[in-house]
């Protein structure tokens, strides 16, 4: 294209094609295993997750993706955030800078929210150090001053997702952010701050990958957008645009 | 860069520490004594089996209480140890796939939260140590060695079962079999001496059966176990250790896949 040499985006995900096999109602155990080896039925199907899809982030972009259910979605997140390798093609970005955002990442319903505080914020990848720092700030911003000692099992699920948000969206922007569906918890007014929060660390410079399958979402905060359907990319580029053609398509 | 990897690093081992610590609460979330099991169990099984055995092995056995609760001790970290690693993936699977951590530190969690039972399990021990009066020996510190070794061969072989179990579910209850047979063939609550032959071969050779003879060595008679004994004991953890890290290395994406 029109590129200079010297241009390198953020994120470049080139070629990117995952294929899962599935054998054909797959053996599950050793005996199904045994009896088709012995028949010489071993019938396997390719399922494409992602056919050949490639596009660029640049640094500082908010790129929505859209697309509806099993369209490959969480696939291609997963593939850029590294916990897949993609079967062909390739996504180029530094890793270290890949923070991938997701509600209540193995809560445990027998510990306490503070217990959970700790378990979660090292999942997501935050040092101990900083939960100590910041373990007032998360309660504060659940609004759960007084809940902490008790077990999460006899929270409600609203104070269980509120939990969840304080604690994803408590670390200062990392340079890539990745948000799986967190926009849409707890009551009305909680949105709001929640919405609030997230522009915030949007608008604090990073580059920001937003999923969902909710078009308003993209459209109030995204500067381009990604429909995936079926594993192919259908359309990229102005949010209205192509939230528009998703929705048409999809009929909504 | 190795300021990156040392933050990775410490960074899994805080989560290693905080998954552990679930792991313990979570097993005994629901009862009135908590971790004090951890502790009493190894007592109450050691006061069984010498209610039914200390008769029957009186000749052979000098202190039988001792002779069981040292096998026992260190087979239940290995059986714990590799029956949790087994599963991990599978009863982890919502979390693996979305957390940037490499597997391993699930299946180490479920090994070390075994190795923190053991902890617990010796504070019971050396409370029968002194109740049957052994004498310390200057041979007992050698028996961090012993564990090492144990550790190493229980992680082993946790690689190899958790890959295994991804693929097909069917390996737990193999695997439930061949432990009952390895533990007889462990010599935990009997005498080797009364065995011949070919059985006697095989428990001589059976690298768990070698932890354990090696424990009772230098904790009730003082003797360190010879060169080749603890040559014969690090190969075995060391190379299972790499066999089992190399299963499941190879077939890392597949497992992923197939989650």
């Amino acid at each position: 294209m029109e590129l200079p040499t010297q241009y390198k985006p953020e994120i470049a995900v080139e070629h990117v094609t995952m294929q899962f096999r599935r054998a054909k109602d797959e053996a599950s155990s050793l005996k199904e295993l045994l009896i088709r080896s012995a028949r010489r039925a071993h019938k396997t199907e390719t399922f494409k997750a992602l056919d050949d899809v490639s596009f660029t982030v640049d640094k500082g972009e908010v790129v929505g993706i859209v697309g509806t259910n099993g369209s490959g979605k969480s696939t291609l997140l997963k593939i850029i955030a590294g916990a897949l390798i993609p079967t062909g093609g390739r996504v180029q970005v530094d890793r270290d800078k890949v923070q991938l955002l997701t509600l209540g990442t193995g809560f445990d319903m027998e510990l306490t929210g503070r217990e959970n505080v700790y378990l979660n914020g090292a999942l997501i990848g935050y040092s101990r150090a900083f939960i100590d720092a910041n373990y007032q700030k998360i309660v504060r911003f659940a609004e759960l001053e007084g809940f902490m000692e008790e077990k999460v099992r006899n929270y409600s699920s609203g104070m269980v997702s509120r939990l969840g948000f304080a604690i994803a969206t408590a670390g200062d922007s990392p340079e890539i952010l990745i948000l799986d569906e967190v926009l849409s918890v707890g009551d009305l007014f909680f949105r709001q701050k929640s919405e609030t929060r997230i522009r915030e660390l949007i608008h604090s410079g990073s580059t920001v990958l937003i999923v969902s399958h909710s078009p308003s979402v993209i459209r109030n905060n995204c500067t381009k957008a990604v429909w995936i359907e079926k594993g192919r990319l259908r359309a990229m580029g102005e949010p209205g645009k192509v939230c528009d053609a998703y929705e048409k398509k999809s009929g909504g | 860069m190795a300021d990156v990897r040392h933050r990775k690093r410490s960074q899994y081992a805080f989560v290693i520490q905080q998954l552990t610590s679930r792991e313990i609460k979570r097993k005994y979330a629901r009862s009135y004594l908590g971790i004090v099991w951890s502790v009493l169990n190894p007592l109450l099984s050691m006061a069984v089996l010498s209610l039914i055995f200390s008769q029957l092995f009186r000749r052979s056995i000098e202190n039988y209480p001792i002779y069981y609760l040292t096998g026992y001790i260190l087979w239940q970290t290995f059986t714990g140890a590799t029956t949790a690693a087994m599963t991990t993936l599978a009863d982890n699977k919502p979390l693996l796939l979305k957390v940037k951590l490499p597997m391993e530190v699930f299946i180490l969690t479920r090994v070390y939260t075994a190795l923190i039972n053991l902890g617990y399990s010796l504070i019971a021990y050396v409370v029968m140590l002194v109740v049957f009066q052994i004498t310390p020996k200057w041979t007992m510190l050698l028996s961090p060695g012993i564990f090492l070794c144990l550790f190493a061969f229980s992680l082993g072989m946790s690689y190899i079962l958790a890959t295994a179990y991804v693929f097909f579910g069917d390996v737990k209850h193999l695997y439930t079999v061949l432990l009952t047979l390895w533990m007889y063939c462990s010599a935990i609550f009997y005498p080797v001496e009364q065995l011949q032959g070919f059985i006697l071969v095989v428990i001589r050779n059976n690298p768990l059966f070698l932890y354990i003879h090696s424990l009772r060595q230098v904790v009730m008679e003082g003797t360190p176990p010879g060169w080749s004994v603890w040559v014969q004991m690090a190969l075995w953890g060391g190379g299972l250790y790499l066999f089992g890290h190399w299963v499941f290395r190879k077939n890392r994406n597949r497992i992923i896949q197939r989650l």
